[in-house]
């Protein structure tokens, strides 16, 4: 397929102003979460279930042949002529001939997202034969000419409205904007369909390859039809749809229909194995008939990741779209900007395998990695790590952009030279400058200080103040070496001096190596692992030569990327084991300090200080599993703590995508706002210098009476000097 | 009338499934705008079904035989009512699609989810089962099983070929602006008259 080079940035601020689309998916991200919850009350554990789903997938894509061999030879045994498809071009010629060979002229189809991935109607209507897409939203979207925007549910971006003037269109009379009258003209109309076509496509949920049977799960009937009336059924399904047995459809079916649309069980679920009787009507009169059956088995690049040992991993994905639903940037742009024909993360992962890395290139960059996905996910899919992993495969194989390369070899991986620019943009920073914030840029800069403003670098970085913060402890508990990172140390020293204060008041010696650089994220998630492994190196040299007993970050990521060194030099004879040994050191300040608190008894509800709430930072909650002790901590400071809605879901700044896609960042936040003004809260807390970031840059424009601090922070007022 | 129900039977559980399950089944059948009728016997099975037919005022109903109707003596029923009853496979195949009911048997229930599974390996069944406005399917309430994974215990002893599947409601779409919509492609209306008599024989 050409790859036309797509404008995202223009794509998204369109799709912004879309309030149809807006609204719609709004509305849906407030409600799935609920409702998934609701249905899956009844389920038992859902991790039992979530992990049952992951293991029945990984046995299987090992002996993905041996079971694709089965499954070929069972519904070859019951009469399926099953045909092997490496490409989407051997369906359609496939399709065509077999087509012509039978004379079939009108075609009906329910749902498969693998005809949508070949772009199969459109193929076969321009042979000549008359092709149908029964599933309403389906139908809606070919209507449209559009693409589905959601797997699950296709036409999530359309109104009624925009609905009833495509049915206007196609059925040439005046259809009014009322769904249930519209959903009856449907029936209406496909129902004649239905009756005169001669052949039936349907998609597949699962293949069983102990009995060779297909199963589809569907509300609105039309797979029943589909695969009833016409003489002729072809099922198209791709090889990550194969399980070995009967009972594992069930473990599949305990999950998906929860999570796809908080359903227990569809209205539908349907087996098939074989062909089955189907009424033909033979010189006028109905008689019964053995059903011609065909199954095309789909690679299409599939078999590929199959034997890739990182993104087998995709094999788990039984297309409920909760990825999607629970994602912020989907959930502000939908699926026609964040994807290519699969949608969100795992379309991002599913096109490069499936429609390749160009098609990948173009939208990948959405993902934030904010790692919401991972949580409701049946089949345990490390979807943001699986993007990190195919950055990292694309920047080996063709490097980074010219600029890129230039600022990490030069800048980056040189420390000296990269604090001296940071330094240098304290001082250049300060025309814009209004006391610590930054809240007008110039020209083409000013999107970014639109809604936020931006830090300013401190006048004095932390590290020119450790000799003034360091206090002498005689006999100290721990020798602690604090790594600071980049936004701790050049835009909130304060937060430093407070983590100092903090681990000082518990008897604990602390350390700032001066050769430590940045953690080196930034880097890794360009895809750059040759300039992180130097970056890594020079941390650990940095940190380990002051011998201390624990390392100390205040920041999530940095953590973290700390403990990440160990499997990012694991093959480094010379580095390796002391990364391994510098990992086992690292600790997140929350966490650690929570647990001396809790040694000496501090770890206790005080009371009597301000209305506090706090935000989880999402590698903080879903990377490093804390999200109690930072709340044990601020309640041990006396502050009342207040829930505020969604505290775990992303502020939108990760990084860079935060400065490259403002636009997009910036709905994000001002989500992460509205929420922290509903609390009535006077103190929004986290404990990522990220996220303080994007935060006290919202709160400085939209709600300038709440001030942001890290938990550190807090803390550190309690103790007195 | 079709011949797969007695294997369905084979490898019912004994344990852990019956009729006490009932009230679930019903609750979640019912959640999912089904129509639930529990009754004793055949002539209140025979009442029920007369009653529907009333309410939706049928003239043409195709019917799949199974042993809770012929017990019941359903079809007897609806043709002394004035109902034009089809149930030859090539007669429902004409007649299916204007039908204003369509009736079947199922072989059991599903409490955690309040479907019902069906083998529809028959296309007359399939066709009585999706064309109608109107589904009724006859059940034994003693045949409910707790779970999906009991279900499948069952499934997996028996489907080697053929067509079955589970049934939840009537058809549905949420497709337009995520409004629930009853009544898409397949019946609008979903009933399951539900028998404590086992029937013994049948008339066949």
């Amino acid at each position: 397929m050409e790859t036309e080079t797509r404008n995202l940035r223009k794509e998204i601020s369109e799709k912004l102003k879309d309030e149809t689309l807006r609204d719609a998916l709004g509305r849906f991200s407030e409600a799935y979460p609920i409702a998934r919850a609701k249905a899956y009350e009844n389920a038992g554990d859902i991790e039992t279930l979530r992990d049952a789903l992951r293991q029945m997938k990984i046995d299987t894509v090992a002996r993905i042949g041996e079971v694709a061999d089965r499954f070929e030879a069972e519904a070859t045994k019951r009469g399926v002529r099953v045909f092997r498809a490496k490409t989407g071009n051997d369906v359609k010629e496939y399709l065509v001939n077999l087509c012509k060979e039978k004379g079939v002229q009108r075609i009906v189809k329910s749902k498969s997202m693998a005809s949508e991935e070949i772009d199969l109607s459109k193929h076969l209507e321009t042979a000549g034969i008359s092709t149908t897409e029964t599933d309403l939203g389906e139908w809606i979207v070919a209507l449209a000419g559009q693409k589905p925007s959601h797997m699950v549910m296709p036409a999530i971006h359309l109104s009624r409205f925009q609905v009833a003037e495509y049915f206007s269109k196609e059925l040439k009379t005046d259809i009014p904007p009322d769904i249930a009258f519209m959903v009856q003209a449907a029936r209406k109309e496909l129902r004649e369909k239905f009756l005169r076509a001669d052949m039936g496509i349907s998609g597949a949920n699962f293949g069983i390859a102990e009995n060779g049977a297909i199963g589809l799960v569907t509300n609105e009937g039309n797979a029943r039809m589909v695969t009833t009336l016409p003489r002729i059924h072809v099922v198209l399904i791709g090889y990550e749809k194969l399980i070995p047995t009967i009972t594992d459809a069930a473990t599949i079916l305990k999950v998906l229909p929860r999570s796809a649309t908080a359903q227990l069980m569809t209205s539908y679920m349907t087996m098939i194995a074989g062909p089955t009787p189907a009424m033909v009507k033979r010189d006028g009169k109905w008689v019964e008939e053995e059903k011609e059956m065909h199954i095309i088995l789909l690679d299409n690049g599939r078999l590929r990741a199959a034997r890739d040992d990182k993104f087998k991993e995709i094999y788990q994905c039984v297309r409920c779209a909760s990825c999607l639903n629970v994602c912020p940037v989907y959930t502000l742009i939908g699926g026609h900007v964040y994807g290519h024909i699969y949608a969100g993360g795992i379309g991002a992962i599913l096109t490069a395998f499936l429609h390749g890395m160009k098609e990948f290139e173009q939208f990948h960059e959405l993902c934030i990695g904010c790692r919401r996905c991972t949580t409701v996910c049946p089949g345990k899919i490390d979807i943001p790590g699986l993007i990190e992993e195919l950055r990292i495969r694309k920047v080996r194989e063709k490097g980074l952009p010219f600029v890129i390369r230039k600022a990490f070899d030069h800048v980056i991986s040189n420390r000296r030279l990269f604090h001296s620019l940071l330094r240098l943009a304290a001082i250049g920073q300060k025309p814009f400058q209004d006391g610590r914030l930054i809240r007008h840029l110039p020209l083409f800069l000013a999107g970014m200080a639109k809604d936020r403003s931006l830090p300013a670098i401190a006048d004095v970085p932390l590290r020119d103040r450790i000799a003034k913060i360091t206090k002498k402890i005689d006999k100290p508990d721990r020798r602690v070496a604090f790594f600071s990172g980049c936004t701790i140390d050049f835009v909130f020293p304060e937060t430093g001096e407070s983590v100092f204060k903090v681990l000082q008041d518990l008897n604990m010696e602390v350390l700032f190596p001066e050769g430590q650089s940045c953690c080196g994220k930034p880097v890794i998630a360009l895809g750059d692992v040759e300039t992180t492994k130097n970056i890594a190196r020079e941390n650990i040299r940095a940190l380990m030569e002051m011998n201390p007993d624990v390392i100390i970050a205040a920041c999530p990521t940095c953590t973290e990327s700390l403990r990440h060194y160990a499997e990012l030099l694991r093959e480094d004879p010379e580095w390796g084991s002391k990364a391994e040994t510098m990992a086992k050191k690292v600790r997140e300040f929350c966490s650690f300090v929570a647990e001396e608190y809790g040694k000496r008894g501090r770890l206790t509800k005080t009371g009597g200080g301000p209305k506090v709430t706090y935000h989880d930072s999402c590698h903080m909650k879903r990377v490093l599993m804390i999200d109690q002790e930072p709340r044990q901590l601020l309640e041990a400071a006396g502050c009342e703590l207040v829930e505020m809605k969604d505290a775990d879901k992303c502020c939108g700044m990760s990084g860079i995508f935060g400065v490259k896609y403002a636009e997009l960042s910036m709905p994000i936040l001002e989500q992460k706002i509205a929420n922290i003004r509903e609390t009535g809260a006077e103190i929004a807390a986290c404990a990522c210098s990220g996220c303080m970031v994007q935060i006290q840059g919202g709160l400085d424009k939209k709600l300038p009476g709440v001030r942001m601090k890290h938990v550190a922070d807090i803390l550190a007022e309690k103790i007195k000097d | 009338m079709k011949t797969t129900h007695e294997i369905w039977k084979r490898h019912f559980p004994a344990e852990n499934s019956g009729v006490h399950l009932f009230p679930e089944f019903e609750m979640r059948a019912k959640a999912v705008s089904g129509e639930v009728f529990r009754v004793p016997g055949a002539a209140e099975a025979r009442e029920a079904l007369i009653q529907l037919v009333d309410t939706v005022q049928a003239r043409k109903a195709v019917v799949v035989e199974s042993p809770l109707q012929e017990a019941a003596g359903i079809t007897a029923a609806l043709r002394s009512r004035g109902v034009t009853v089809y149930t030859e496979a090539a007669d429902i195949a004409a007649h299916a699609d204007t039908a204003d009911i369509g009736i079947s048997g199922v072989e059991f229930g599903i409490a955690e989810t309040g479907s019902v599974f069906q083998d529809g390996y028959d296309i007359a069944t399939r066709l009585v089962t999706i064309l109608p406005p109107l589904h009724v399917v006859f059940l034994s309430s003693a045949r409910i099983v707790p779970g999906i994974t009991e279900a499948f215990d069952i499934i997996s002893r028996s489907f080697d070929r053929g067509y079955v599947g589970l049934i939840t409601g009537p058809s549905r779409t949420a497709d337009i602006e995520r409004v629930l919509t009853i009544g898409v492609h397949g019946p609008s209306r979903f009933a399951i008259i539900a028998v404590d008599e086992e029937p013994k024989g049948g008339h066949a």
